[in-house]
């Protein structure tokens, strides 16, 4: 990212950074902060290449294109980490954009509803397409096209007086998530018990045999959706002060949450589209990187960027690799050793740290 | 108020004493044999799985059955019969207006709280096995004995046990092949060791690579399965939708079945029914598994190439 030229509003803005006082932002905190972040991302990346399911010999799958271990680590392995590391960085930094947003520690891509509508989409299609044909490459489009029709409805739902309020699009977004888990579990209950293994898989979310088209299709809409919000991270702090206080300094409160909004949509409807619905990790890696470095957006949103991807990634290992060679959803693994260590973290840093 | 109470309770307890002697005196009678059936006169049977319901017609016993679960289809004379619930959730009220003297289910797959409910409503309740040829075939005794038709249920296991017989005469000397039997490949469910399905598959000599899990029904890693390099890979998903499966284990072109094109898919009725009609299933197994076992029969291609469509199955094979 390339620092604007200082305007009145920069100038304001960094004086209100004043009171985030514990992690003010130099350029060398920040270089320093995202290398290390990024040393771990490579490193646990790495780590899941190396190790799988079953034992592969890496210099004979790079030597060898024939062999069952070149298939295995192309074919298999690495388009697996590099979607969980690039679904986790999307699942982090909506959260940690949401949060802000709506100004409600709780807030990840769950809860608007997105994630809901998206499975519940997927596992219509599924169950249509599987008749008529062609449900993989259908599934996929269905959940990303059910995803965006949600957010459209929880948007249009959520205005007040034309204005997009955070409360009333928090409890819109709860009751959707809550109206699509009931909507998915109608469908259970009245198709073939067939579908069922299908249906827990979007609920539970996997990384499991993904296509380069599809990491392709993620990254793009990611990095598109990052961008936005990293280019927003200014505004984001100003609107955490009130938006009274953030119109005062110069930003435009409404159109600043419109388009988080719809960034962040945008995304959680293209990770879930692949992976189903991975809890966890939009809640607790931002509020984990908020403890260690503070809640200024423009170092919360690169950074949980790359925290949500080690995260993800080292949890996608072990459900890869706890009951070997069968798999463990990875969903499972994310909330049940996402929690604890949340726990741990709050109870160490104490309730201010977790101040949005 | 209390008294009144009271009094229910006793008189729920003389009715609970009076269904359980009568339950009791109902199996020896089964055991004694089909002239007990023109004592009891016609049974009133509500079937909780579709295996159920194709035992019961598979015995002779069509027209005793009162009811049948939401997945029931074969034979297509179910279609008209009363639902009852599926076999997860039966529906208490259902089966009650359908005054049954027997209800039967699968043990494994059954809620017991529905099943306590339905005892402690006076109903007599059958659980069967489902997850064992053994169990299947004790499942088909037990139901038989217990509706008077234990002569037909041994009749029935004597042919299932010819066709299987017959089976695996056409299969002697062929070679054993590993085969991957998966539900559906998103998630990966394959069919695990200790499933009825793994011991067909054994039966039709293969070698299940899936049995290396520790699972009954594991979710196996692509990884694995281009490690043990399975020969055949059969796919439920593309036994109603042939072209997603194709494309999808076109991304694994090393797995032996792939490059041979030997990716077959398998209908789910009744590849997944633990009942009489497993011995359809195993005929199944081995011709989609040997082909060249069964070309001395003129019609096996096209009856293979119909296993991939569904309801397409060789008729009659049980019967």
């Amino acid at each position: 990212m390339s620092e604007p030229a200082i305007t009145r509003t920069q100038v304001v803005a960094d004086l209100a950074l004043v009171e985030f006082a514990d992690a003010h932002l130099t350029r060398a905190r920040m270089a320093i902060t995202l290398v290390v972040l990024g040393a771990v991302v490579i490193g646990v990346a790495l780590v899941a290449v190396a190790f799988g399911s079953v034992h592969i010999d890496l210099m004979r799958a790079i030597a060898d294109r024939s062999s069952a271990d070149h298939a295995i680590l192309f074919g298999a392995r690495i388009p697996r980490v590099l979607m969980g590391a690039i679904v986790g960085a999307v699942l982090a930094a909506v959260g940690a954009a949401l949060q802000g947003l709506v100004r409600n520690p709780l807030a990840e891509g769950g809860i608007l509803g997105i994630s809901g509508g998206g499975a519940f989409g997927a596992i219509v299609a599924l169950v249509v397409f599987s008749r008529l044909g062609g449900a993989d490459a259908a599934v996929p489009i269905c959940a990303f096209a059910a995803s965006l029709l949600s957010t459209l409805a929880v948007y249009r739902l959520a205005q007040v007086d034309g204005r997009l309020e955070p409360f009333t699009l928090l409890l819109v977004g709860v009751i959707f998530n809550a109206f699509w888990g009931a909507a998915i579990m109608l469908v259970n209950s009245i198709v073939n018990f067939y579908f069922t293994h299908s249906i827990i898989f979007w609920l539970m979310g996997s990384f499991e045999a993904p296509t380069y088209r599809e990491v392709a299709m993620v990254t793009v809409l990611g990095c598109i959706g990052f961008a936005i919000l990293i280019a927003r991270a200014r505004d984001m702090n100003l609107l955490s002060l009130g938006d009274d206080e953030a119109a005062e300094l110069g930003v435009e409160v409404d159109a600043v949450r419109r388009t988080i909004f719809i960034a962040t949509s945008v995304m959680i409807g293209a990770a879930v589209s692949v992976s189903g619905i991975i809890s966890f990790v939009g809640l607790i890696v931002p509020h984990i990187i908020r403890t260690a470095i503070g809640p200024d957006h423009r170092m919360l949103i690169p950074a949980s960027i790359l925290g949500g991807a080690a995260f993800t990634v080292a949890a996608d290992l072990i459900a890869r690799v706890a009951i070997a060679p069968a798999e463990l959803p990875v969903g499972a693994i994310t909330a049940l050793c996402g929690g604890p260590f949340f726990i741990y973290v709050l109870r160490r840093e104490g309730r201010k740290s977790l101040a949005l | 108020m209390r008294s009144k109470a009271e009094t229910a309770t006793r008189l729920r307890a003389a009715i609970a004493i009076v269904i359980i002697a009568a339950t009791a005196l109902a199996g020896c009678d089964a055991r004694t044999n089909n002239a007990m059936r023109a004592v009891n006169g016609p049974q009133r049977i509500v079937s909780l799985a579709p295996a159920i319901t194709e035992t019961l017609f598979a015995l002779g016993a069509g027209a005793e059955v009162a009811g049948v679960s939401q997945y029931c289809d074969y034979p297509p004379e179910v279609a008209r019969l009363p639902k009852a619930g599926t076999f997860l959730t039966p529906n208490i009220e259902a089966i009650a207006g359908l005054r049954p003297t027997i209800v039967i289910g699968l043990a494994i797959s059954s809620d017991p709280r529905e099943i306590r409910a339905l005892k402690a409503m006076g109903y007599r309740t059958l659980m069967v096995d489902d997850d064992s040829i053994a169990g299947i075939e004790a499942g088909i005794r037990i139901i038989g004995g217990a509706i008077g038709r234990a002569r037909e249920a041994q009749a029935l296991l004597d042919r299932m046990h010819l066709k299987i017989e017959a089976i695996e005469e056409r299969l002697r000397g062929v070679p054993q092949r590993r085969v991957l039997m998966v539900v559906g490949h998103q998630p990966m469910v394959a069919v695990g060791r200790g499933t009825f399905l793994d011991e067909l598959l054994t039966m039709a000599r293969a070698t299940n690579i899936a049995a290396g899990a520790a699972q009954t029904w594991p979710r196996l890693s692509i990884e694995y399965i281009i490690a043990t390099r399975p020969e055949v890979i059969l796919d439920g998903q593309m036994g109603t939708d042939p072209g997603s499966p194709s494309s999808f284990w076109a991304k694994y072109p090393t797995i032996p079945a792939v490059r041979a094109d030997r990716v077959i898919g398998y209908p789910e009725d009744p590849t997944l029914h633990p009942g009489p009609r497993i011995v359809q299933t195993l005929e199944l197994l081995a011709r989609l598994i040997h082909p060249e076992a069964f070309t001395r029969d003129p019609d096996a291609p096209a009856r293979i190439a119909n296993y991939s469509t569904p309801h397409a199955i060789a008729p009659g094979l049980a019967r």
